[in-house]
């Protein structure tokens, strides 16, 4: 494909998934528990009249948390697009290299020493991830360079490992705080400020943007190591840094709104059904996608058994298992 | 003949029961009875049981508040009231006490609770032949049965009775106090991580219903359901409660400061306080944080002295 084809490419898969990310996100903010109707749903975004319950609601805790659904939702997806690239394993996800145990385990550790939940909690969780991350580095190296294979036995080995440490930790917590933790285990988005907000979305994109500077590389690494090395790509470099790009992705992902399963391993793989496998399309396609995907679930989750809410977690696994059985099935066949 | 072998068995029963009773330094009336627990368990229950093993706070509490606290040989890790209950030898957590240390204080009775131990519990400690006594409660009422009942299974009704005429006495003046009050609407926030809150059925919702309030979540289905943020702001409530509890204490300033919680009416009129962890536990000092709600959500009421 020539260059300004792709581009073409690039261009329209941006602009047609970034329109349904905005419809979906105006209909995430118009559908909740509490009924608000659209005329005050306009009137809350445009930020006139009085202070009500439904500007609050609209305002104050749907935008911010449909925000963060999108933040999320496509830093997971980049970060499973990457990986499974850089692995060259249609199975990874974001979570296979043990980033979000060692995010829940710096969360729960936070909650058995106690202190400043709120403040302490995605701070510890983001600590967990890097920690785990320098160690999988590290441990996956083989004479100074990063081979996939060895890297993915370095993660799998240290997920596993990690797990085993939380349910270690969660059996000393009071039941009142296992309760807690696992509703976080289980992915929640509930709960975010504006700080957060402003912290999380310049480094999700710079991240994404990042990640997309290699896309190129991504493509090459799909050949083999070997071939990519014939073709002039460091694979060293480039294995190292998409690595702890994706893994920072991850890390900042999980801090603030814990383990959602599916969403990482899953949308990569609709994303390459719907615009291939060049990941200079595939990169943006998953993250518009996975923000749209999470957007819908987290709306589904507060919505479903309102006044109640499910675990957004729970949504996407339930959701995903039967999509992934089917792209396999479609596949294989 | 089959006189002879009825004379057979009656010497064979007698000769049993003296077999058993002979090298026994228990009371001379120590029988076992058939009891049937709160949980529907049939358990074989000594009488005038003495060394007790209590696999919940709530229990431990309640024996010391019935005076029987020299009776316990052991409690779990996290019985920490009164503080003499530290001292006691522990058996582990309330989820996974370990068998060994509960079978090796040789107790003649375990005493468990259905809101906090497993079910397997139960039946392992009945295949080691160690009685377990299952209670449970929901409410306070609920709570005063319960300790008539362990009165009863104890054999120190008297001590029971009277603790519990104490308490409903308690019970009674906070009612009258607040009778006749309007009912502010109260949330009760258990963990906001997400918000997770009391349904109905819990002790949190019976006690602040007896304490002249209303519970905002009393419509959801579960002891501790999650709460969306936008419902407690459409059900607005006058107060918010948290339970004091370490990991949560200094956030207060941050939880009022989450977006939508500052709206809040509770949190505009700084109604938000801590009432103590008593609240969740089936035990007398349910009746203080009664009291204490009460105060809460009824302070200029007037004293019903």
């Amino acid at each position: 494909m020539t260059v300004a084809a792709t581009r073409r490419n690039v261009v329209t898969v941006v602009l047609v998934l970034s329109g349904v990310l905005v419809v979906v996100g105006v209909g995430a903010l118009a559908i909740g528990g509490v009924h608000v109707a659209l005329g005050d749903v306009w009137r809350s975004l445009a930020g006139a009249g009085p202070r009500t319950d439904a500007t609050v609601i609209v305002r104050d805790i749907r935008l911010p948390r449909i925000l963060l659904a999108a933040l999320v939702g496509a830093a997971l997806a980049v970060a499973g697009t990457a990986l499974q690239a850089l692995l060259r394993n249609p199975l990874a996800d974001p979570y296979v290299l043990g980033i979000s145990s060692g995010a829940a385990l710096g969360d729960i550790a936070a909650l058995w020493i106690g202190g400043r939940v709120a403040a302490a909690s995605p701070l510890a969780a983001f600590v967990g991830a890097l920690a785990t991350m320098t160690w999988v580095y590290l441990l996956g190296r083989r004479r100074g360079r990063l081979a996939s294979t060895s890297l993915l036995l370095a993660g799998v080995i240290t997920a596993s490992f990690l797990s085993a440490v939380i349910l270690f930790v969660l059996t000393m917590l009071s039941t009142r705080d296992v309760r807690g933790a696992a509703f976080w285990l289980m992915g929640d988005l509930s709960v975010v400020t504006g700080v957060q907000l402003k912290l999380l979305a310049p480094a999700i994109i710079l991240g994404t943007a990042a990640l997309y500077a290699f896309s190129k590389d991504l493509n090459v690494l799909l050949l083999g190591e070997e071939e990519a090395a014939h073709l002039g790509v460091s694979v060293t470099r480039v294995h190292t840094v998409v690595y702890i790009l994706a893994s920072l992705l991850t890390g900042l992902a999980v801090s603030v709104s814990g383990a959602i399963g599916y969403l990482g391993l899953l949308v990569p793989h609709l994303g390459r059904m719907l615009v291939g496998n060049d990941h200079r399309t595939l990169l943006p396609a998953a993250a518009l996608g996975g923000a749209i995907v999470l957007v819908i679930s987290d709306t589904l989750a507060r919505t479903i058994i309102a006044p109640s809410e499910l675990p957004v977690g729970a949504v996407t696994a339930v959701a995903g298992a039967p999509v992934f059985i089917y792209l396999l099935r479609r596949t294989a066949g | 003949m089959r006189r002879g072998l009825a004379t057979l068995r009656g010497l064979g029963i007698t000769l049993a029961v003296v077999l058993l009773n002979l090298p026994c330094s228990r009371p001379a009336t120590a029988q076992p009875r058939m009891l049937t627990d709160e949980t529907g368990r049939r358990v074989n229950v000594p009488d005038h049981p003495q060394r007790l093993v209590s696999l919940a706070p709530s229990i431990t509490e309640t024996l010391y508040a019935l005076g029987l606290g020299d009776r316990l040989v052991g409690d779990t890790d996290y019985c920490d009231f009164p503080p003499e209950a530290k001292l006691k030898p522990h058996v582990g957590a309330v989820l996974n006490p370990s068998l060994e240390k509960i079978v090796a204080l040789k107790p003649d009775l375990v005493l468990g609770i259905a809101e906090a131990n497993r079910r397997e519990t139960a039946d392992q400690l009945e295949r080691l032949n160690v009685p377990l006594y299952g209670l449970t409660a929901h409410s306070l009422d609920e709570t005063l049965r319960l300790i008539t009942d362990l009165g009863h299974v104890l054999d120190d009704e008297t001590r029971a009775q009277a603790l519990v005429a104490s308490l409903q006495r308690r019970i009674d003046a906070v009612e009258q106090r607040v009778a006749g009050q309007p009912r502010p609407k109260v949330l009760f926030v258990t963990w906001y991580r997400p918000l997770i809150t009391a349904g109905p059925h819990t002790f949190v919702s019976d006690v602040i219903q007896r304490a002249g309030g209303v519970s905002i979540s009393d419509d959801l289905h579960g002891d501790w359901p999650r709460m969306s943020l936008e419902e407690v702001l459409v059900r607005d409530p006058d107060v918010i409660l948290f339970p004091s509890d370490k990991s949560l204490s200094p956030g207060l300033k941050e939880f009022a400061a989450m977006p939508g919680w500052k709206d809040l009416r509770a949190v505009k009129d700084h109604r938000m306080y801590f009432v103590s962890e008593a609240l969740i536990h089936p035990s007398p000092r349910l009746v203080d944080a009664l009291e204490e709600v009460a105060r809460i959500l009824h302070p200029v009421a007037k004293e019903g002295r």
